[in-house]
């Protein structure tokens, strides 16, 4: 049997971001998330609060990871929502690991 | 192999049916009776040198395998869950540091333990119940700050906590609180002034009655700077990895409880007559026992595919352990509540039956529920994993060659490596993951012998309820605050199909090796298989997934090795020795050997 656990293929996002994406382009997509899981419009999302405060309670912020790396195929760590609590310090998270990319073809 | 030290666990221990035996049911009934601690009982542990399996080897200790460690508290559990708990909370207290801990604590911590000294985990409080982090002890930095940390506020329900001389304690180290405002603290009770503690009362409970639940008030106690366990502000993360291991562990209470009742049964049955009948020749009995027996077994397959997952695929853990914390109790529960059932009114009284041994293995067996994560807090913690879960099985991630060394009874373990332990499986996991090259195996054995096609039949089925149970997570996605009631039915059926696959995959892996030992009968022609998918499959509701001559076989075979007193298992256990052991019960520290007995190896 074949070991498919490591180097998983990126599949094609569904609502793919920019390819270089901004600070702007990363906070909306975060909000849209996040809005998403606590069910709440994205106008309700402070950017600067902490998500546990909208409910999403510590267990159900490490699935945020596998929403990172399908859209943006970067592998954090399943705490990164733990140690970047609001939406504006993931964002600078995010943009520095994303850093610039090498164009892929 | 793994099981061999509990078969020597079980004799050392002598017959627990006779009353001059230290450890025997005798003795368990009447400290309960008294609800008195297991003071001695634990003593005959520590004599075979049980607390040397709760230090890793590298911290000194024989902590190599955490299959055999399942094992050895099974084999506790079958004869008394109380003392099980009672001893086994060293363990449970220690695991924080074996995952977490600096080398100078686990050095530490090793020669505690060592030194028999009992260690608790103090995690709930009396407001806060499973909310780890509403937690209102504190630690706040002692004035000097190298001093180290001064602890304030109220531990409850907790196990050993006033018998214990080291508690593990999960402080609030930011005011603010948050998933990174806790930390482990290691407190050791001996280096604490007096006035800077005190116990709080014994809690009375129905079950483990004679176990030290109660609790632990702190003002203002110096602990050094060295008692942080891992980093400050990283103390949820410790508790949530190493819980995945102690969740592992509490199937072996589970599997110790229902090997305990189900042997209950199986003499009842026997002995019992009604209208001129033994009752075990009555079809509705014989159908209790034998749903119990292969839903025991059923448990056993799981509970033995997470023990050696611990060690083949530690970063799925979170999955594994969660599936089975909810699902080895819970099934359990049911198998107790059945027999109780055919027992009858023998189930509560004190004395008619086994001494009320029955109605002391349903009480005591209620708290497993309970205790380290409830079952709503275990199907939560599947929930929050479902977006995982749904993308590894669109993509067919998971460890698959982790989960088949797991499947492979007769497959060394890889060393324990707990810095791989996740706080998310990734990719899924390796279990679910390895259906379609299980079913391949399965076919190719059903090629070669027919009596397994109806096994295949069966097992051919779990690709679609698969389908159908992702499919249902899928859109639960956005269910990560309010959770509504159907995903736990959803969780639910996800570690029922779990489970399901981890049969499958025990069996493909391990039968040819095990048809040789005096497991065979259940082995041969997938016999245990086709009974335990039988009812994994009607538990998940699918129609026609009865299977009463595979019950029926597993009924005989688990009478046959009830009566040459083996246990009623995947394994070939002996619960006696062939020829009487030489030494007493008190003999010390035996040591793991080969026994010529059968073995499946």
């Amino acid at each position: 049997m074949i070991d498919t656990s490591t180097g998983s293929t990126p599949q094609p996002a569904f609502d793919p971001a920019p390819r270089q994406p901004t600070a702007e382009s990363l906070a909306r997509w975060l909000v849209q998330h996040v809005a998403a899981y606590t069910r709440l419009s994205a106008d309700a999302i402070d950017r600067t609060a902490p998500l546990t405060g909208y409910g999403l309670d510590s267990v159900a912020a490490l699935s945020l990871c596998g929403d990172i790396e399908d859209e943006f195929d970067l592998a954090v760590e399943p705490t990164v929502a733990w140690d970047h609590p609001t939406v504006e310090a993931l964002v600078a998270y995010l943009l520095d690991a994303l850093g610039p990319r090498p164009e892929t073809a | 192999m793994p099981y061999r030290l509990a078969e020597q666990l079980e004799w050392n221990l002598g017959d627990p049916d006779d009353p001059g035996t230290l450890f025997s049911h005798a003795r368990s009934l009447a400290l309960d009776e008294r609800e008195e601690f297991p003071a001695a009982l634990c003593a005959v542990l520590d004599q075979f040198g049980l607390y040397e399996f709760y230090i890793p080897t590298a911290h000194g200790g024989r902590l190599a395998d955490y299959e055999q460690l399942v094992q050895l508290v099974r084999t506790v559990a079958r004869r008394d869950l109380t003392v099980a708990i009672a001893h086994g909370k060293t363990y449970l207290g220690a695991v924080c540091v074996w995952v977490d801990g600096s080398a100078e604590q686990r050095r530490r911590l090793g020669a505690a333990i060592a030194s028999r000294l009992p260690v608790c985990l103090a995690l709930t409080e009396s407001a806060h119940g499973s909310d780890l982090l509403a937690g209102d002890v504190v630690a706040e930095p002692a004035a000097d700050e190298a001093a180290g940390h001064l602890v304030s506020g109220e531990k409850w329900l907790i196990n050993n906590a006033t018998r214990g001389s080291l508690l593990s304690v999960l402080c609030r180290t930011d005011p603010a609180g948050g998933p990174r405002g806790h930390s482990v603290l290691l407190v050791d009770k001996r280096d604490l002034p007096a006035g800077t503690y005190r116990h709080l009362d014994k809690v009375r409970t129905h079950g483990i009655r004679g176990a030290d639940i109660s609790g632990i008030a702190f003002d203002r106690a110096p602990v050094p700077a060295g008692a942080v366990v891992g980093e400050v502000g990283h103390g949820l993360e410790t508790v949530l990895k190493s819980l995945q291991l102690t969740r592992t562990m509490c199937a072996a209470l589970s599997l110790g409880a229902a090997d305990h009742a189900l042997a209950l049964g199986l003499d009842f049955a026997a002995q019992r007559r009604l209208y001129g009948r033994s009752l075990i020749d009555l079809p509705q009995a014989r159908r209790t026992l034998a749903e119990s027996a292969a839903d025991v077994l059923a448990g056993e397959a799981l509970a033995l595919v997470a023990a050696r997952t611990v060690q083949t695929a530690p970063a799925e853990l979170s999955v594994v352990a969660a599936v089975t914390k909810y699902l080895v109790p819970t099934r359990t529960e049911a198998v107790i509540t059945a027999l109780t059932g055919l027992l009858g009114a023998r189930a509560f009284l004190k004395d008619v039956h086994a001494g009320g041994r029955f109605q002391k293995v349903d009480r005591d067996h209620r708290i497993v529920g309970l205790f380290d994560g409830n079952t709503l807090v275990n199907l939560n913690s599947l929930i929050s994993q479902f977006s995982t879960l749904v993308r590894a099985h669109r993509r067919g991630t998971g460890d698959v060659a982790g989960a088949a060394a797991a499947f492979r009874l007769t497959a060394p373990l890889p060393p324990v490596a707990l810095e791989r332990l996740s706080l998310l499986a990734r990719h899924g996991s390796g279990v679910p993951a390895a259906l379609p090259g299980c079913l391949a195996l399965l076919r190719d054995a059903a090629a070669r012998n027919p009596a397994v096609e109806p096994a295949l039949r069966a097992a051919e089925r779990l690709p679609a309820v698969m389908d159908e149970v992702h499919a249902e997570m899928a859109g639960l996605l956005d269910a990560r605050t309010e959770v509504p009631p159907a995903a736990f039915e959803t969780a639910r059926r996800f570690t029922l199909c779990f489970a399901a696959v981890a049969c499958v995959g025990l069996w493909t892996h391990s039968h040819l090796d095990a048809e040789a030992g005096a497991t065979g009968p259940l082995w041969r022609d997938a016999l245990w298989l086709r009974a335990a998918l039988a009812r994994l499959l009607t538990a998940l509701g699918l129609p026609d997934a009865a299977d009463p001559e595979a019950l029926d076989g597993v009924l005989d075979a688990a009478r046959a090795l009830h009566a040459e007193r083996r246990l009623v298992s995947l394994l070939p256990l002996a619960l006696r020795p062939a020829t009487p052991v030489q030494d007493g019960p008190d003999r010390p520290g035996v040591r793991a050997h080969a026994h010529a007995a059968g073995g499946a190896s």
